[in-house]
Protein backbone atom coordinates (compact mmCIF):
# COMPACT_ATOMS: atom_id res chain seq x y z
CA UNK A 1 0.00 0.00 0.00
CA UNK A 2 2.88 2.53 0.97
CA UNK A 3 4.38 1.74 -2.77
CA UNK A 4 0.94 2.25 -4.52
CA UNK A 5 0.58 5.85 -2.76
CA UNK A 6 4.44 6.49 -3.06
CA UNK A 7 3.67 5.99 -7.08
CA UNK A 8 0.51 7.94 -6.87
CA UNK A 9 1.98 11.24 -5.25
CA UNK A 10 5.11 10.99 -7.55
CA UNK A 11 2.88 10.91 -10.31
CA UNK A 12 0.82 13.83 -9.25
CA UNK A 13 4.09 16.22 -8.46
CA UNK A 14 5.37 14.89 -12.19
CA UNK A 15 1.65 15.56 -13.31
CA UNK A 16 2.09 19.18 -11.46
CA UNK A 17 5.27 19.99 -12.81
CA UNK A 18 3.57 20.45 -16.27
CA UNK A 19 0.41 22.61 -15.08
CA UNK A 20 -1.70 19.42 -14.83
CA UNK A 21 -3.92 18.95 -11.93
CA UNK A 22 -6.55 17.15 -12.99
CA UNK A 23 -7.10 14.08 -11.16
CA UNK A 24 -6.91 10.00 -12.13
CA UNK A 25 -7.53 6.98 -11.61
CA UNK A 26 -4.85 4.22 -10.34
CA UNK A 27 -6.13 2.33 -13.95
CA UNK A 28 -5.90 5.40 -16.15
CA UNK A 29 -3.75 5.96 -18.45
CA UNK A 30 -1.28 9.06 -18.67
CA UNK A 31 1.56 8.49 -21.23
CA UNK A 32 -0.96 6.35 -24.17
CA UNK A 33 -3.75 9.40 -23.50
CA UNK A 34 -0.96 11.75 -23.55
CA UNK A 35 -0.96 13.71 -20.00
CA UNK A 36 2.68 12.09 -19.92
CA UNK A 37 5.06 12.49 -22.62
CA UNK A 38 7.32 9.66 -23.56
CA UNK A 39 9.80 11.85 -22.44
CA UNK A 40 8.44 12.82 -19.31
CA UNK A 41 8.70 9.12 -18.37
CA UNK A 42 12.58 9.14 -17.90
CA UNK A 43 11.33 11.11 -14.48
CA UNK A 44 9.64 7.77 -13.76
CA UNK A 45 12.42 5.42 -14.34
CA UNK A 46 15.02 7.21 -12.35
CA UNK A 47 12.39 7.07 -9.49
CA UNK A 48 11.65 3.53 -9.84
CA UNK A 49 15.81 2.81 -10.85
CA UNK A 50 16.54 5.00 -7.54
CA UNK A 51 14.06 4.09 -5.01
CA UNK A 52 13.20 0.39 -5.96
CA UNK A 53 16.81 -0.91 -7.87
CA UNK A 54 14.83 -1.38 -10.99
CA UNK A 55 17.44 -1.77 -13.79
CA UNK A 56 15.43 -1.74 -17.45
CA UNK A 57 18.63 -2.66 -19.20
CA UNK A 58 18.82 -5.73 -17.74
CA UNK A 59 14.89 -6.66 -17.39
CA UNK A 60 13.75 -5.07 -20.64
CA UNK A 61 12.08 -1.88 -21.53
CA UNK A 62 8.26 -1.36 -22.29
CA UNK A 63 6.52 1.90 -22.00
CA UNK A 64 3.18 0.37 -21.47
CA UNK A 65 4.34 -1.15 -18.17
CA UNK A 66 4.58 2.78 -16.70
CA UNK A 67 1.62 4.08 -18.59
CA UNK A 68 -0.62 3.68 -14.81
CA UNK A 69 -0.35 3.35 -11.38
CA UNK A 70 -1.85 -0.24 -11.64
CA UNK A 71 0.74 -0.87 -14.64
CA UNK A 72 3.79 0.27 -12.34
CA UNK A 73 2.48 -1.59 -9.22
CA UNK A 74 2.24 -5.14 -11.51
CA UNK A 75 5.96 -4.07 -12.61
CA UNK A 76 7.29 -3.86 -9.33
CA UNK A 77 4.95 -7.03 -8.51
CA UNK A 78 7.01 -8.74 -10.88
CA UNK B 1 -14.36 29.89 -28.72
CA UNK B 2 -14.01 27.01 -30.98
CA UNK B 3 -14.01 26.64 -34.29
CA UNK B 4 -15.36 23.54 -34.76
CA UNK B 5 -17.70 22.32 -32.45
CA UNK B 6 -17.12 20.21 -29.78
CA UNK B 7 -19.46 17.34 -31.08
CA UNK B 8 -17.63 14.62 -29.09
CA UNK B 9 -19.08 15.89 -26.24
CA UNK B 10 -22.94 16.14 -26.86
CA UNK B 11 -24.11 13.15 -25.08
CA UNK B 12 -27.59 13.27 -27.75
CA UNK B 13 -24.96 13.44 -30.59
CA UNK B 14 -22.90 10.63 -29.35
CA UNK B 15 -25.78 8.42 -28.33
CA UNK B 16 -26.98 9.18 -32.15
CA UNK B 17 -23.73 7.76 -33.60
CA UNK B 18 -23.68 4.18 -32.15
CA UNK B 19 -27.27 3.78 -34.18
CA UNK B 20 -27.49 2.71 -37.24
CA UNK B 21 -28.44 5.81 -38.75
CA UNK B 22 -25.67 7.60 -36.34
CA UNK B 23 -23.11 5.52 -37.53
CA UNK B 24 -24.21 6.12 -41.63
CA UNK B 25 -24.00 9.36 -40.81
CA UNK B 26 -20.85 10.11 -39.06
CA UNK B 27 -19.56 7.47 -42.67
CA UNK B 28 -20.71 10.30 -44.25
CA UNK B 29 -19.62 13.24 -42.70
CA UNK B 30 -16.01 11.21 -42.64
CA UNK B 31 -16.18 11.16 -46.18
CA UNK B 32 -17.26 14.66 -47.17
CA UNK B 33 -14.58 15.76 -44.98
CA UNK B 34 -12.02 13.75 -46.96
CA UNK B 35 -13.17 15.23 -50.31
CA UNK B 36 -12.94 18.43 -48.70
CA UNK B 37 -9.18 17.95 -47.93
CA UNK B 38 -8.84 16.42 -51.50
CA UNK B 39 -7.60 13.21 -50.19
CA UNK B 40 -7.05 10.58 -53.22
CA UNK B 41 -8.33 7.21 -51.77
CA UNK B 42 -11.35 9.19 -50.04
CA UNK B 43 -13.44 5.89 -50.87
CA UNK B 44 -11.14 3.04 -50.13
CA UNK B 45 -10.52 4.65 -46.72
CA UNK B 46 -14.15 5.48 -46.38
CA UNK B 47 -14.85 1.71 -47.57
CA UNK B 48 -12.37 0.00 -44.64
CA UNK B 49 -13.54 2.63 -41.69
CA UNK B 50 -17.37 1.25 -42.88
CA UNK B 51 -16.49 -2.15 -42.51
CA UNK B 52 -14.99 -1.42 -39.19
CA UNK B 53 -17.88 0.72 -37.87
CA UNK B 54 -20.56 -1.92 -38.72
CA UNK B 55 -18.28 -4.66 -37.71
CA UNK B 56 -16.08 -3.56 -34.82
CA UNK B 57 -15.63 -7.05 -33.81
CA UNK B 58 -13.42 -7.40 -36.68
CA UNK B 59 -11.16 -4.94 -36.40
CA UNK B 60 -7.77 -6.08 -36.68
CA UNK B 61 -8.84 -8.26 -39.71
CA UNK B 62 -9.94 -4.79 -41.35
CA UNK B 63 -7.00 -3.91 -40.91
CA UNK B 64 -5.26 -6.71 -42.01
CA UNK B 65 -6.92 -6.22 -45.25
CA UNK B 66 -6.61 -2.71 -45.96
CA UNK B 67 -2.80 -3.27 -45.18
CA UNK B 68 -3.18 -5.30 -48.11
CA UNK B 69 -5.08 -3.38 -50.50
CA UNK B 70 -2.93 -0.55 -50.14
CA UNK B 71 0.04 -2.58 -50.55
CA UNK B 72 -1.40 -4.17 -53.87
CA UNK B 73 -3.22 -1.34 -55.36
CA UNK B 74 -1.27 2.38 -54.39
CA UNK B 75 1.65 1.12 -53.01
CA UNK B 76 4.23 4.26 -54.22
CA UNK B 77 6.19 4.43 -50.95
CA UNK B 78 7.72 1.41 -52.45
CA UNK B 79 9.85 3.26 -54.80
CA UNK B 80 9.99 0.55 -57.69
CA UNK B 81 10.96 3.51 -60.29
CA UNK B 82 14.18 3.79 -58.77
CA UNK B 83 15.17 -0.56 -58.94
CA UNK B 84 13.51 -0.51 -62.08
CA UNK B 85 16.37 2.14 -63.35
CA UNK B 86 18.87 0.02 -61.99
CA UNK B 87 17.61 -2.98 -63.43
CA UNK B 88 17.69 -1.10 -66.42
CA UNK B 89 20.84 0.24 -66.26
CA UNK B 90 22.09 -3.82 -65.54
CA UNK B 91 20.54 -5.11 -68.57
CA UNK B 92 17.85 -6.99 -67.14
CA UNK B 93 14.49 -7.20 -67.20
CA UNK B 94 11.79 -4.81 -66.78
CA UNK B 95 9.01 -6.02 -67.85
CA UNK B 96 6.21 -8.77 -66.41
CA UNK B 97 9.43 -10.97 -64.51
CA UNK B 98 10.79 -7.71 -62.74
CA UNK B 99 7.20 -7.25 -60.76
CA UNK B 100 7.09 -11.05 -60.30
CA UNK B 101 10.94 -10.50 -58.62
CA UNK B 102 9.95 -7.84 -56.41
CA UNK B 103 6.83 -9.50 -55.19
CA UNK B 104 9.02 -12.34 -54.78
CA UNK B 105 11.47 -9.88 -52.55
CA UNK B 106 8.32 -8.49 -50.99
CA UNK B 107 6.99 -11.49 -49.54
CA UNK B 108 10.46 -13.20 -48.91
CA UNK B 109 11.24 -9.71 -46.85
CA UNK B 110 7.70 -10.34 -44.86
CA UNK B 111 8.49 -14.00 -44.34
CA UNK B 112 11.43 -13.49 -42.77
CA UNK B 113 10.25 -10.48 -40.75
CA UNK B 114 7.73 -12.64 -39.40
CA UNK B 115 10.11 -15.45 -38.61
CA UNK B 116 12.06 -13.10 -36.43
CA UNK B 117 8.91 -11.89 -34.64
CA UNK B 118 8.07 -15.44 -33.77
CA UNK B 119 11.72 -16.05 -33.11
CA UNK B 120 11.29 -13.07 -30.71
CA UNK B 121 8.70 -14.30 -28.86
CA UNK B 122 9.77 -17.25 -28.46
CA UNK B 123 13.39 -17.65 -27.83
CA UNK B 124 13.29 -14.49 -25.56
CA UNK B 125 16.64 -14.70 -23.85
CA UNK B 126 18.93 -14.91 -26.85
CA UNK B 127 20.53 -11.11 -27.66
CA UNK B 128 18.44 -10.96 -31.23
CA UNK B 129 15.48 -11.43 -28.97
CA UNK B 130 16.59 -8.83 -26.47
CA UNK B 131 17.55 -6.32 -28.90
CA UNK B 132 15.57 -7.16 -31.68
CA UNK B 133 15.37 -3.23 -33.46
CA UNK B 134 19.17 -3.12 -33.29
CA UNK B 135 19.39 -6.04 -35.54
CA UNK B 136 16.98 -4.98 -37.52
CA UNK B 137 18.56 -1.31 -37.89
CA UNK B 138 22.10 -2.54 -38.17
CA UNK B 139 21.11 -5.44 -40.62
CA UNK B 140 19.43 -2.81 -42.92
CA UNK B 141 22.49 -0.28 -43.17
CA UNK B 142 25.01 -3.24 -43.52
CA UNK B 143 22.72 -4.39 -46.43
CA UNK B 144 22.76 -0.71 -47.64
CA UNK B 145 26.25 -0.07 -47.44
CA UNK B 146 27.14 -3.03 -49.27
CA UNK B 147 24.88 -2.30 -51.93
CA UNK B 148 26.59 1.27 -52.07
CA UNK B 149 30.39 0.09 -51.92
CA UNK B 150 30.47 -3.54 -53.25
CA UNK B 151 31.14 -4.34 -56.86
CA UNK B 152 27.79 -5.71 -57.42
CA UNK B 153 26.83 -6.37 -60.89
CA UNK B 154 23.56 -7.72 -62.95
CA UNK B 155 20.65 -9.88 -61.11
CA UNK B 156 22.63 -9.43 -57.76
CA UNK B 157 22.60 -5.72 -57.69
CA UNK B 158 18.35 -5.67 -59.05
CA UNK B 159 18.02 -7.89 -56.21
CA UNK B 160 19.87 -6.24 -53.71
CA UNK B 161 18.44 -2.49 -54.11
CA UNK B 162 14.95 -4.18 -54.28
CA UNK B 163 15.48 -5.76 -50.84
CA UNK B 164 16.18 -2.58 -50.00
CA UNK B 165 13.68 -0.54 -51.62
CA UNK B 166 11.24 -2.75 -50.05
CA UNK B 167 13.05 -2.79 -46.53
CA UNK B 168 13.36 1.14 -46.00
CA UNK B 169 9.83 2.35 -46.06
CA UNK B 170 8.75 -0.87 -43.52
CA UNK B 171 12.00 -0.55 -41.07
CA UNK B 172 10.09 1.25 -38.67
CA UNK B 173 7.20 -0.48 -38.88
CA UNK B 174 9.08 -3.60 -38.62
CA UNK B 175 10.64 -2.27 -35.34
CA UNK B 176 7.54 -1.05 -33.91
CA UNK B 177 6.66 -5.31 -34.40
CA UNK B 178 9.43 -6.60 -33.09
CA UNK B 179 9.19 -4.64 -30.24
CA UNK B 180 5.27 -5.34 -29.70
CA UNK B 181 6.80 -9.10 -30.00
CA UNK B 182 9.11 -8.73 -27.52
CA UNK B 183 6.54 -7.18 -24.48
CA UNK B 184 5.03 -8.97 -22.48
CA UNK B 185 1.52 -9.18 -24.02
CA UNK B 186 2.16 -9.81 -27.98
CA UNK B 187 -0.18 -8.90 -30.44
CA UNK B 188 -0.96 -12.18 -32.44
CA UNK B 189 1.75 -12.67 -35.18
CA UNK B 190 -1.49 -13.28 -37.73
CA UNK B 191 -2.80 -9.68 -36.94
CA UNK B 192 0.43 -7.98 -37.09
CA UNK B 193 0.34 -7.41 -40.41
CA UNK B 194 -2.43 -5.06 -40.35
CA UNK B 195 -0.39 -2.49 -37.44
CA UNK B 196 2.44 -2.60 -40.46
CA UNK B 197 1.97 0.57 -43.05
CA UNK B 198 -1.57 0.65 -41.73
CA UNK B 199 -4.39 1.42 -44.11
CA UNK B 200 -4.27 4.84 -42.57
CA UNK B 201 -1.26 5.74 -43.87
CA UNK B 202 -2.77 5.72 -47.07
CA UNK B 203 -1.22 9.15 -48.66
CA UNK B 204 0.96 10.19 -46.17
CA UNK B 205 4.23 8.83 -47.91
CA UNK B 206 6.10 9.34 -44.64
CA UNK B 207 8.47 6.04 -43.38
CA UNK B 208 7.40 7.20 -40.28
CA UNK B 209 4.50 5.51 -38.31
CA UNK B 210 1.71 7.23 -37.42
CA UNK B 211 0.43 5.82 -34.16
CA UNK B 212 3.24 3.78 -34.00
CA UNK B 213 2.43 -0.05 -33.51
CA UNK B 214 0.51 -2.94 -32.32
CA UNK B 215 1.40 -1.98 -28.52
CA UNK B 216 0.29 1.52 -28.42
CA UNK B 217 -2.73 1.16 -30.56
CA UNK B 218 -3.96 -1.82 -28.44
CA UNK B 219 -3.64 0.81 -25.46
CA UNK B 220 -5.86 3.39 -27.14
CA UNK B 221 -8.18 1.62 -28.79
CA UNK B 222 -11.90 2.25 -28.36
CA UNK B 223 -13.37 -0.46 -25.73
CA UNK B 224 -17.07 0.25 -25.51
CA UNK B 225 -19.87 1.60 -28.52
CA UNK B 226 -19.64 5.28 -26.96
CA UNK B 227 -16.19 5.16 -26.80
CA UNK B 228 -16.32 4.37 -30.51
CA UNK B 229 -18.63 7.25 -31.43
CA UNK B 230 -16.64 9.70 -29.00
CA UNK B 231 -13.17 8.73 -31.25
CA UNK B 232 -14.77 8.79 -34.44
CA UNK B 233 -16.50 11.88 -33.73
CA UNK B 234 -12.81 13.38 -33.19
CA UNK B 235 -11.59 12.02 -36.38
CA UNK B 236 -14.66 14.06 -38.14
CA UNK B 237 -13.97 17.06 -35.90
CA UNK B 238 -9.89 16.55 -36.59
CA UNK B 239 -10.61 16.55 -40.41
CA UNK B 240 -12.66 19.68 -40.53
CA UNK B 241 -9.84 21.51 -38.60
CA UNK B 242 -7.44 19.99 -41.21
CA UNK B 243 -9.64 21.61 -43.53
CA UNK B 244 -9.59 25.20 -41.97
CA UNK B 245 -5.84 24.95 -41.64
CA UNK B 246 -5.48 23.90 -45.22
CA UNK B 247 -7.19 26.43 -46.36
CA UNK B 248 -5.04 29.01 -44.36
CA UNK B 249 -2.05 26.97 -46.06
CA UNK B 250 -3.44 27.96 -49.58
CA UNK B 251 -4.04 31.89 -48.88
CA UNK B 252 -0.45 32.24 -46.78
CA UNK B 253 0.88 30.24 -49.59
CA UNK B 254 -0.70 32.41 -52.36
CA UNK B 255 0.20 36.00 -49.63
CA UNK B 256 3.66 35.19 -49.74
CA UNK B 257 4.70 34.26 -53.38
CA UNK B 258 1.37 34.51 -55.62
CA UNK B 259 -0.42 32.52 -57.75
CA UNK B 260 -3.82 31.68 -59.54
CA UNK B 261 -6.56 30.19 -58.91
CA UNK B 262 -9.25 29.14 -61.74
CA UNK B 263 -12.56 30.36 -59.68
CA UNK B 264 -10.96 33.70 -59.19
CA UNK B 265 -9.40 33.92 -62.88
CA UNK B 266 -13.24 33.23 -64.16
CA UNK B 267 -15.07 35.11 -61.63
CA UNK B 268 -12.86 38.70 -61.42
CA UNK B 269 -10.32 37.92 -64.57
CA UNK B 270 -7.55 38.13 -61.52
CA UNK B 271 -4.35 36.21 -63.27
CA UNK B 272 -1.78 36.56 -60.62
CA UNK B 273 -3.06 37.25 -57.06
CA UNK B 274 -1.85 40.12 -54.80
CA UNK B 275 1.00 38.43 -52.46
CA UNK B 276 4.48 40.30 -50.93
CA UNK B 277 6.53 38.36 -53.57
CA UNK B 278 8.67 36.14 -50.96
CA UNK B 279 10.74 33.70 -52.47
CA UNK B 280 10.69 30.11 -51.99
CA UNK B 281 13.88 28.81 -49.86
CA UNK B 282 15.10 27.03 -52.82
CA UNK B 283 15.57 30.30 -55.19
CA UNK B 284 16.77 32.32 -52.04
CA UNK B 285 19.27 29.29 -52.70
CA UNK B 286 19.96 29.76 -55.72
CA UNK B 287 20.54 33.29 -55.47
CA UNK B 288 23.23 33.01 -52.53
CA UNK B 289 25.01 30.19 -54.36
CA UNK B 290 25.51 32.72 -57.11
CA UNK B 291 27.03 35.04 -55.00
CA UNK B 292 23.53 36.98 -54.92
CA UNK B 293 22.05 38.24 -51.43
CA UNK B 294 18.48 39.17 -50.91
CA UNK B 295 16.89 42.57 -49.20
CA UNK B 296 16.28 41.95 -45.46
CA UNK B 297 13.07 41.92 -45.55
CA UNK B 298 12.80 39.33 -48.11
CA UNK B 299 15.19 37.05 -46.41
CA UNK B 300 13.71 37.28 -43.28
CA UNK B 301 10.29 36.58 -44.76
CA UNK B 302 11.53 33.40 -46.59
CA UNK B 303 12.43 32.21 -43.71
CA UNK B 304 9.24 33.07 -41.70
CA UNK B 305 7.17 31.57 -44.87
CA UNK B 306 9.21 28.20 -45.15
CA UNK B 307 8.61 27.51 -41.50
CA UNK B 308 4.71 27.67 -41.54
CA UNK B 309 4.79 26.45 -44.66
CA UNK B 310 6.27 23.52 -43.21
CA UNK B 311 4.57 23.33 -40.05
CA UNK B 312 0.88 23.27 -41.80
CA UNK B 313 1.49 21.00 -44.76
CA UNK B 314 2.88 18.14 -41.68
CA UNK B 315 -0.33 19.43 -39.95
CA UNK B 316 -2.06 18.80 -42.94
CA UNK B 317 -0.67 15.19 -43.92
CA UNK B 318 0.10 13.84 -40.47
CA UNK B 319 -3.57 14.76 -39.28
CA UNK B 320 -5.59 13.92 -41.63
CA UNK B 321 -3.86 10.12 -41.26
CA UNK B 322 -4.64 10.43 -37.73
CA UNK B 323 -8.07 11.10 -38.25
CA UNK B 324 -8.23 7.94 -40.44
CA UNK B 325 -7.01 6.35 -37.48
CA UNK B 326 -9.41 7.58 -35.22
CA UNK B 327 -11.91 6.44 -37.34
CA UNK B 328 -10.70 3.05 -37.14
CA UNK B 329 -11.62 3.29 -33.35
CA UNK B 330 -8.09 3.79 -31.81
CA UNK B 331 -7.95 6.98 -29.40
CA UNK B 332 -4.40 8.32 -31.20
CA UNK B 333 -2.77 11.67 -30.31
CA UNK B 334 -2.34 14.04 -32.98
CA UNK B 335 0.75 14.66 -35.15
CA UNK B 336 0.78 18.09 -34.73
CA UNK B 337 -0.48 19.63 -32.04
CA UNK B 338 -0.29 23.59 -30.72
CA UNK B 339 3.16 24.17 -31.49
CA UNK B 340 3.36 27.61 -31.53
CA UNK B 341 2.50 27.61 -27.51
CA UNK B 342 5.81 25.55 -27.22
CA UNK B 343 7.84 26.98 -24.51
CA UNK B 344 11.14 24.73 -24.77
CA UNK B 345 12.80 23.19 -27.49
CA UNK B 346 11.85 19.84 -26.31
CA UNK B 347 8.26 20.97 -26.07
CA UNK B 348 8.28 22.23 -29.50
CA UNK B 349 9.76 18.91 -30.68
CA UNK B 350 7.42 16.84 -28.86
CA UNK B 351 4.38 19.14 -30.47
CA UNK B 352 5.93 19.15 -34.34
CA UNK B 353 6.02 16.03 -35.46
CA UNK B 354 5.15 13.45 -32.38
CA UNK B 355 4.71 10.21 -34.40
CA UNK B 356 8.49 11.40 -35.27
CA UNK B 357 9.74 12.27 -31.97
CA UNK B 358 8.20 9.06 -30.54
CA UNK B 359 10.48 6.77 -33.05
CA UNK B 360 13.68 8.61 -32.12
CA UNK B 361 12.09 8.64 -28.17
CA UNK B 362 11.99 4.79 -28.32
CA UNK B 363 14.57 3.44 -30.35
CA UNK B 364 17.35 5.54 -29.97
CA UNK B 365 16.44 7.83 -26.57
CA UNK B 366 16.00 4.80 -24.22
CA UNK B 367 18.03 2.25 -25.01
CA UNK B 368 20.75 4.34 -24.52
CA UNK B 369 18.94 6.33 -21.74
CA UNK B 370 18.57 2.87 -19.62
CA UNK B 371 22.31 1.19 -20.53
CA UNK B 372 24.63 4.60 -20.18
CA UNK B 373 26.58 6.79 -18.10
CA UNK B 374 23.84 5.87 -15.61
CA UNK B 375 26.21 7.15 -12.71
CA UNK B 376 26.47 10.82 -14.22
CA UNK B 377 22.71 12.26 -14.18
CA UNK B 378 23.26 15.73 -16.19
CA UNK B 379 25.67 13.29 -18.75
CA UNK B 380 23.33 10.59 -19.47
CA UNK B 381 20.53 12.84 -20.56
CA UNK B 382 22.66 14.44 -22.21
CA UNK B 383 23.97 11.56 -24.55
CA UNK B 384 20.48 10.04 -24.83
CA UNK B 385 19.31 13.30 -26.34
CA UNK B 386 21.79 13.17 -29.07
CA UNK B 387 22.01 9.20 -29.32
CA UNK B 388 18.03 10.77 -30.37
CA UNK B 389 18.00 13.48 -32.17
CA UNK B 390 21.75 13.75 -33.67
CA UNK B 391 22.23 9.96 -34.37
CA UNK B 392 18.73 8.96 -35.13
CA UNK B 393 17.74 11.69 -36.76
CA UNK B 394 20.70 11.23 -39.56
CA UNK B 395 20.40 7.41 -39.46
CA UNK B 396 16.57 7.64 -40.44
CA UNK B 397 16.65 10.43 -43.26
CA UNK B 398 19.70 8.10 -44.71
CA UNK B 399 17.66 5.02 -44.71
CA UNK B 400 14.88 7.16 -45.85
CA UNK B 401 16.87 8.80 -48.63
CA UNK B 402 17.98 5.27 -49.88
CA UNK B 403 17.99 6.90 -53.34
CA UNK B 404 21.35 8.60 -52.96
CA UNK B 405 23.34 5.69 -52.32
CA UNK B 406 21.94 4.52 -55.80
CA UNK B 407 22.99 7.50 -57.51
CA UNK B 408 26.14 8.06 -56.06
CA UNK B 409 27.40 5.33 -53.71
CA UNK B 410 27.26 5.04 -50.16
CA UNK B 411 30.38 7.43 -49.24
CA UNK B 412 29.40 10.20 -51.63
CA UNK B 413 25.95 9.85 -50.08
CA UNK B 414 27.41 10.46 -46.60
CA UNK B 415 28.92 13.14 -47.65
CA UNK B 416 26.01 14.75 -49.05
CA UNK B 417 24.63 14.83 -45.92
CA UNK B 418 26.62 17.51 -44.58
CA UNK B 419 23.73 19.89 -44.11
CA UNK B 420 21.57 17.55 -42.40
CA UNK B 421 24.54 16.37 -40.22
CA UNK B 422 25.04 20.03 -39.26
CA UNK B 423 21.29 20.45 -38.80
CA UNK B 424 21.04 17.41 -36.32
CA UNK B 425 23.84 18.20 -34.34
CA UNK B 426 22.34 21.95 -33.62
CA UNK B 427 19.07 20.14 -33.02
CA UNK B 428 20.40 17.89 -30.48
CA UNK B 429 22.71 19.74 -28.81
CA UNK B 430 20.21 22.53 -28.38
CA UNK B 431 17.76 20.12 -26.98
CA UNK B 432 19.80 18.66 -24.80
CA UNK B 433 20.53 21.45 -23.49
CA UNK B 434 16.97 22.67 -23.29
CA UNK B 435 16.38 19.14 -21.59
CA UNK B 436 19.09 20.08 -18.85
CA UNK B 437 17.53 23.35 -18.22
CA UNK B 438 14.12 22.03 -18.03
CA UNK B 439 14.49 20.00 -15.19
CA UNK B 440 16.40 22.12 -13.22
CA UNK B 441 13.90 24.72 -13.61
CA UNK B 442 10.40 23.70 -13.91
CA UNK B 443 8.09 26.56 -12.54
CA UNK B 444 5.44 28.34 -13.58
CA UNK B 445 6.24 31.25 -15.77
CA UNK B 446 4.00 35.03 -16.07
CA UNK B 447 2.54 35.71 -19.46
CA UNK B 448 5.02 37.53 -20.61
CA UNK B 449 7.70 35.23 -20.07
CA UNK B 450 5.72 32.52 -21.49
CA UNK B 451 5.20 34.43 -24.59
CA UNK B 452 9.03 35.57 -24.91
CA UNK B 453 9.77 31.71 -24.60
CA UNK B 454 7.35 30.44 -27.05
CA UNK B 455 8.54 33.33 -29.58
CA UNK B 456 12.53 32.25 -28.89
CA UNK B 457 11.79 28.60 -29.68
CA UNK B 458 10.04 29.52 -32.53
CA UNK B 459 12.89 31.62 -33.72
CA UNK B 460 15.17 29.02 -33.24
CA UNK B 461 13.36 26.51 -35.21
CA UNK B 462 12.29 28.83 -38.29
CA UNK B 463 16.31 29.41 -38.36
CA UNK B 464 17.18 25.63 -37.97
CA UNK B 465 14.55 24.61 -40.42
CA UNK B 466 16.69 26.35 -43.56
CA UNK B 467 19.92 23.53 -42.84
CA UNK B 468 16.94 20.98 -43.17
CA UNK B 469 16.65 20.87 -46.95
CA UNK B 470 14.57 18.45 -48.77
CA UNK B 471 16.40 18.25 -52.10
CA UNK B 472 20.02 18.45 -50.86
CA UNK B 473 21.45 20.44 -53.49
CA UNK B 474 23.40 23.00 -52.01
CA UNK B 475 26.84 22.78 -49.56
CA UNK B 476 26.65 23.68 -46.18
CA UNK B 477 28.78 26.86 -47.15
CA UNK B 478 25.69 28.01 -49.24
CA UNK B 479 23.59 27.44 -45.95
CA UNK B 480 25.65 29.31 -44.01
CA UNK B 481 25.93 32.02 -45.49
CA UNK B 482 22.60 32.33 -46.58
CA UNK B 483 22.00 32.29 -42.60
CA UNK B 484 24.98 35.21 -41.84
CA UNK B 485 23.42 37.21 -44.17
CA UNK B 486 20.40 37.28 -42.24
CA UNK B 487 22.23 38.86 -39.11
CA UNK B 488 24.05 41.25 -41.57
CA UNK B 489 22.60 45.11 -41.84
Amino acid sequence: VADRVAIREFLQALLRNIDDTEGFSDSDSLIASGRLQSIDTLEVVLFLEENYAIDFAERGFDLNELDSVDAIMTLLGN
Amino acid sequence: MNIIPQVDTYPRVVSFCQTTAGKAATLAAFAATLILNRVGPWIALTMVAAVITFFPARRRLMLSLGALYWLIFDHGWLRVDITRQIAKAEGQRTDWAFALMAGIVLVGVFCGIAAFVHHVRVQRLSFSSRRPVLVLVCGFFAVLMAAGTLPLHGLARVLVWLLISVLAPYLWFFAYALTDAASKTPERLEVQFGFIRPFWMGEFGSFVPIAKGAAYLRKVEAKTPKDFAIVQLKAVKLLMWVFVLKSLEWVFDRAMHGGTNHLLQRLFQVNNLPNLGIPTLAAAYQQTAAGGRLPLPLAWGCVTANFVEALLSLYVVGNVAVACCRMAGFHALRNTYRPFQSQTLVDFWNRYYYYFKELLVEFFFFPCYLRYFKKHPRLRLFAATISAATAGNLLYHFGRDYSNVAEVGFWKAVSRFEVQATYALFLGVSIGISQLRNRRERKAMSLPRRVFASATVILFYALLQTFDPEDRVYPLSVHVTFLWNLVQP
